[in-house]
């Protein structure tokens, strides 16, 4: 009868990566350009999905974009059709380099989440680039929340083989454990100076991150300036 | 040095190149004869080989060929003819600049310099047979030093045939005075005179012959001997890349439209891989059967054009982007001809800059952006694109943008200050509101079915422009204001459309 190290080392001859233990890559990761931000979060993941919900999510989506499209090709999935390109533009955008799907704007058999389910499978298969963000925060959260969690789990495995930062922009978070940053902001009392909104200040709170366990439910204060101001 | 490339049973041959490839050698053992006239007494144009020994000959009825059994028949098309022509004219083209059509299903080619490409005439046309094989076509090839010798060794003789300077006569001896081209009353004489093969008619008194047939007689007794000479008239080098096909019941079903599709592609893919060029654009258009003339109007078009950030000879990727767009659209009437035109191009020959990002592969990404295009749609109602690069216009307007096509292969412009910045999620449309106001400032405003006080406002903000044009022209005042609701503060922009005199919501600061 076979001893049991005899049999793995029978097995391992047969199937080198049978016992091996599995190990997440050594994610790369984009800058937002907001120093608190990166401060907090070190940039967002490559080979992971990511999640930024709550007051100030397009605002830091911008930012995002606006850095990413320096360096990769970006894709915008936007389920509701509220990108406004001239905010883009003033924050540094390449936009030539930026791939806008306009959900929602016509007639069609799906519905704005699954034609942003949809289009974002498609993205993920063509590969090629370097950040996709899916803007959900205009459908209703419970619309949201009921999309199974096997949609999350297979974007967050898909992504992971590819150096692609998947983003989704929710009010809320949902892809629980499958989500390798979870980033939720909230707004404080916005600066009005004189005639001018000048200041939109905003809290950050990172929920989740699996590169840093210590870094979990960390804080930090920062504001945007408007584009006037 | 002169190549001759003749077609045996060029009908049936034309015909079998329709078919698919896997079963158009098996198809070329069966028995199987074209048929052309009028439609109550089709008769036997072509036949092939095997038909031969079944015992059909040329001129039978289509009744008398199917008496015979087992033989398949084909309607002849001069348009497939023409198309196995050109197929033919691609094929000799790919080893000489100089082809000449000489008649449906014969082309002559010079080979005069060719010798260090390819090698001795024998080797050359050895590489002519296997080429013309893969493209489904069985030739009969001869060279000499003259044209004409050429054509009448490929008529005459089967697989390749290599005439010396000097021994045009001697191979030529055994052919049948048929094949010349002389009218039927001269080959009735010589035929009487008791001259059969060309070897009879070279070894007449040529002064002798001329006293009794003229010029004519004369220019026969050259041809037989292998010395007429003659300029060739080469056909013009370029080929069109068009291709089109007719369908003989107009179809209803993308299955059958995609058949035919996807055939006409290859050949047009096939000729601009022979020509070492791709295409940048495709340019379809289907011919519709209108049932109902209306209006005087007899006809309709579907046309769609394709432009590509790449040049490409990738027929699957183009005909992905074909189906993909006749899967989105709807036709009012069937279909009843297609016309394929590609526009030619050079080949992109290297990547474009090293130092550029990775990027979505060029050919990969057209075929995604048409699969997206088919989930999300083309146009919206305002004719802006669905999917694309965003675009700010040089136009004095809030809020106006396009879409652009998006390419991955655009080189980048220069890097612009990253900024962070408040943005604002826009509605689009902007949302009709309506706003109590407290002197000329916003006190209440109603937002999702809510009235929400305003806690702080920013404003007015006015602008105006296009007044010189009553239709386009915009006026209006906009607020950014901080609004209480249930769920903590929103921040949003209003304003009032001066010329409606209309308040909306345009976007919320997020």
């Amino acid at each position: 009868m076979m001893s049991a190290l005899s049999l793995r080392a029978h097995i391992e001859t047969r199937y080198p990566s049978a016992f091996a233990t599995y190990r997440r890559r050594d994610a790369l990761r984009i800058l937002t350009n907001i120093p608190e931000v990166d401060a907090l979060t070190g940039g967002v993941p490559l080979h992971a999905l990511t999640e930024i919900c709550g007051m100030g999510k397009t605002s830091v989506l911008v930012s995002l974009l606006a850095r990413a499209s320096q360096e990769h090709y970006c894709a915008l999935v936007d389920a509701k059709d509220a990108f406004n390109p001239a905010t883009a533009e003033a924050a540094g955008a390449d936009l030539s380099r930026l791939l806008w799907v306009r959900c929602g704007k016509t007639k069609q058999k799906l519905r704005p989440l699954e034609q942003a389910f949809k289009v974002t499978d498609m993205l993920l298969q063509s590969s090629g680039f370097g950040l996709i963000v899916v803007d959900l925060s205009d459908i209703g959260e419970q619309i949201v929340r009921n999309v199974p969690a096997s949609s999350w789990f297979r974007f967050s495995r898909v992504v992971e083989n590819q150096p692609t930062a998947l983003v989704f922009v929710a009010q809320q978070p949902h892809a629980t454990s499958c989500a390798g940053l979870v980033l939720k902001l909230a707004a404080e009392p916005a600066t009005f100076s004189g005639k001018l909104l000048t200041n939109f200040n905003l809290n950050a709170v990172v929920l989740r991150t699996r590169e840093k366990k210590g870094v979990q439910s960390a804080t930090s204060d920062f504001s945007m300036k408007a584009q006037w101001a | 040095m002169y190549a001759c490339l003749f077609v045996p049973d060029f009908p049936v041959q034309a015909a079998l190149l329709l078919e698919p490839r896997d079963t158009r050698e098996l198809l070329r053992r069966s028995p199987m004869a074209v048929l052309d006239g009028p439609c109550n007494l089709p008769k036997v144009v072509g036949l092939n080989d095997a038909a031969r020994s079944a015992g059909i000959e040329v001129g039978m009825t289509k009744l008398q060929v199917e008496t015979c059994g087992g033989v398949l028949l084909r309607k002849r098309s001069p348009d497939h003819e023409d198309a196995a022509q050109d197929v033919l004219l691609e094929c000799a083209g790919a080893f000489s600049p100089r082809v000449e059509s000489t008649c449906p299903g014969t082309v002559i080619l010079d080979l005069a310099g060719t010798e260090k490409l390819f090698g001795s005439p024998e080797t050359t046309a050895c590489k002519i047979t296997v080429s013309a094989r893969q493209i489904g076509l069985h030739l009969r090839i001869a060279v000499a030093a003259n044209p004409d010798t050429a054509m009448y060794a490929a008529l005459g003789f089967a697989g390749i045939t290599i005439i010396s300077c000097g021994d045009e006569a001697k191979i030529l001896a055994p052919l049948h005075v048929g094949i010349l081209p002389a009218s039927p009353e001269l080959l009735e004489i010589l035929e009487s005179w008791g001259i059969c093969t060309f070897k009879a008619l070279a070894t007449l008194p040529s002064i002798a012959l001329t006293e009794r047939l003229g010029q004519q007689g004369l220019n026969l007794q050259k041809l037989a001997q292998g010395r007429m000479s003659r300029p060739l008239k080469p056909v013009d080098p370029l080929p069109d890349f068009i291709g089109d096909h007719e369908f003989e019941d107009p179809i209803e079903s993308l299955e059958l439209l995609a058949f035919d599709l996807n055939r006409v592609l290859r050949e047009i893919c096939d000729r601009l891989v022979s020509q070492a060029l791709a295409t940048n654009e495709l340019r379809l258009t289907l011919d519709l059967e209108v049932r109902q003339i209306r209006n005087g109007k007899n006809g309709e078009q579907y046309r769609h054009n394709w432009k590509l950030p790449v040049p490409t000879q990738d027929r699957r990727m183009l005909f992905a982007l074909l189906r993909l767009d006749l899967e989105r659209n709807t036709f009012s009437a069937p279909i009843k001809k297609l016309t394929i035109e590609a526009v030619p191009v050079k080949p992109r020959m290297a990547q474009g800059n090293l130092f550029a990002p990775p990027s979505p592969e060029a050919e990969k990404l057209e075929t995604t952006l048409a699969r997206i295009r088919g989930v999300v749609g083309s146009m919206d109602a305002d004719g802006i694109s669905c999917v694309g690069s965003p675009l700010i216009p040089d136009a004095y307007k809030p809020g106006a943008f396009a879409v652009q096509s998006f390419s991955s292969v655009s080189d980048r412009v220069a890097q612009s200050t990253i900024v962070p910045t408040l943005a604002l999620r826009i509605f689009r449309p902007a949302l009709e509101t309506s706003v109590e106001l407290t002197g000329k400032a916003p006190h209440f405003v109603r937002l999702w079915r809510k009235h929400r006080r305003v806690l702080a406002a920013s404003g007015p903000w006015c602008s105006s422009g296009n007044w010189w044009n009553e239709t386009t022209a915009w006026a209006r005042e906009e607020w950014d204001v901080a609004l209480k609701g249930f769920e903590g503060v929103v921040y949003c922009r209003l304003y009032l459309d001066r010329i409606q005199k209309r308040w909306f919501v345009e976007g919320v600061f997020d």
